[in-house]
């Protein structure tokens, strides 16, 4: 996953919940130095009870918002969507000649 | 000494090959009928007591239904023993934590914990437990396959008694040691890597509670026993709160240390294990904060009940107070109705 123009992720999920699972790999697809380059990482975790659904809201480096419901979503997926927009911005990076 | 069979085996090979239509029995003068019993008698010992049953594997290695060399096997049988031995754990999930980073927490950890315990070796206390305490990475899969067994896997009063050991002088002849053959599919083996094992912890219809949690990389923290005094150290360092404060940069910088910080960042905890029961972040919290542990609860029970007693014994005198009262009125009422009535 390319996770070098996102800003900000927050993640909220209940970890009891089997389909919170791609919540958790998205965390773990975070490149260790991710927080030392200035990515902000925020994950809030639910009670165990609550029927909330899992959430991951994204900001990337172009201002760009991205809201998505991990409930549904499989983390290839959720990897697609990230990707999908990320390869742009890489694009007209490299296009700039940066 | 046993009685000697007279026999010359080599003569009678001999003639054999020499000249064969002599009846052999004329040449030899052994008792040849007894000749492929050639096997020495048993000593008198052991035709008086019945021969010891040999155990074909060592006792502490009974044959494992999976090969026993390979690395999954030997998890397999650590993780069990792991989560029979510890009442509490403590689960987390490490998102690509570096070694330093690693290191350096398990460093912090074992400072918190060794001053816990010398807080309670001061307070008199032999329960120590800071060089049992760690945390460690473990495989998510072989884990949950071993959580499996553990829970599901009960094969009751009629293990085989493997500690006996067939020759020594002390095991009895008449003990009951399994005659099990070498191959692990013998189903009276009931040892976590053995066939039974397996087939119970691979019936998919039995659900485990903490199966939603058992997936990416995790790590666990795993206690002897259940003190609060501990968890509530490990808390604070690995999953500060309001309720359980990390320690403050004065009394100790070390924990404030670059490599510490960006390490905790990426632990979080999920759940924990109590008793074989499953609590989430809010309840491991809840089992923190009990107040000195088990000794605390029942103190905190011997005080209850002793307000108990003392309500009960409230009560019951204040029926018969009360009894005694109303009684006491009427006949106060009825001696002056007496006394009206002569009046």
């Amino acid at each position: 996953m390319i996770t070098r123009f996102l800003t900000d992720v927050r993640v909220k999920f209940n970890p009891f919940s089997p389909r919170s699972k791609s919540a958790r790999l998205f965390l773990s697809l975070m490149p260790p130095s991710a927080r030392s380059n200035g990515m902000k990482i925020e994950s809030q975790m639910l009670p165990r009870h609550s029927k909330e659904p899992a959430f991951l809201g994204l900001k990337f480096k172009d201002g760009k918002e991205m809201k998505l419901d991990l409930d549904k979503m499989r983390i290839t997926e959720v990897m697609e969507e990230v990707d999908r927009h990320s390869r742009q911005l890489a694009r007209k990076e490299e296009l700039l000649g940066n | 000494m046993p009685p000697r069979i007279r026999l010359r085996p080599q003569i009678v090979r001999l003639q054999l090959h020499t000249n064969q239509h002599i009846p052999i029995i004329q040449q030899t003068h052994g008792y040849v009928s007894l000749a492929t019993a050639t096997t020495p008698a048993p000593p008198i010992s052991e035709t008086l007591h019945s021969v010891p049953p040999v155990l074909r594997y060592p006792p502490t290695q009974p044959p494992s239904y999976k090969p026993p060399e390979v690395r999954k096997t030997q998890l397999h049988r650590q993780y069990q023993s792991l989560l029979k031995s510890s009442p509490l754990l403590l689960l987390f999930q490490h998102n690509n934590v570096r070694a330093v980073e690693w290191m350096s927490i398990r460093r912090e950890l074992a400072h918190a914990l060794s001053k816990v315990d010398a807080e309670r070796q001061a307070a008199g206390s032999t329960e120590l437990y800071a060089d049992a305490i760690k945390i460690q990475v473990i495989q998510t899969g072989i884990f949950a396959s071993a959580l499996r067994v553990v829970e599901f896997f009960h094969p009751g009063e009629d293990t085989m008694e493997h500690s006996q050991h067939p020759t020594s002088p002390a095991t009895q002849t008449s003990a009951q040691i399994p005659n099990t053959t070498g191959s692990a599919e013998d189903p009276r083996f009931t040892h976590g890597l053995s066939m039974r094992a397996y087939q119970a912890a691979s019936n998919r219809k039995l659900k485990l509670e903490l199966e939603p949690l058992l997936s990416g990389p995790l790590a666990i923290v795993a206690f002897p026993a259940v003190s609060p005094q501990h968890l509530k150290a490990v808390l604070s360092i690995l999953a500060p709160s309001p309720d359980f404060p990390a320690p403050k940069r004065r009394t100790n910088p070390d924990y404030h240390e670059p490599a510490v910080q960006s390490g905790l960042q990426k632990l979080m905890l999920l759940g924990a294990r109590v008793e074989s029961k499953i609590f989430d972040q809010d309840g491991t919290r809840w089992v923190g904060g009990i107040d000195g542990g088990i000794d605390g609860l029942r103190a905190q029970l011997v005080a209850m009940l002793q307000g108990v007693g003392a309500g009960i014994t409230n009560a019951l005198e204040s029926a018969s107070r009360s009894l005694y009262f109303t009684v006491e009125r009427r006949r106060i009422d009825l001696e002056e109705e007496k006394g009206d009535k002569k009046e």
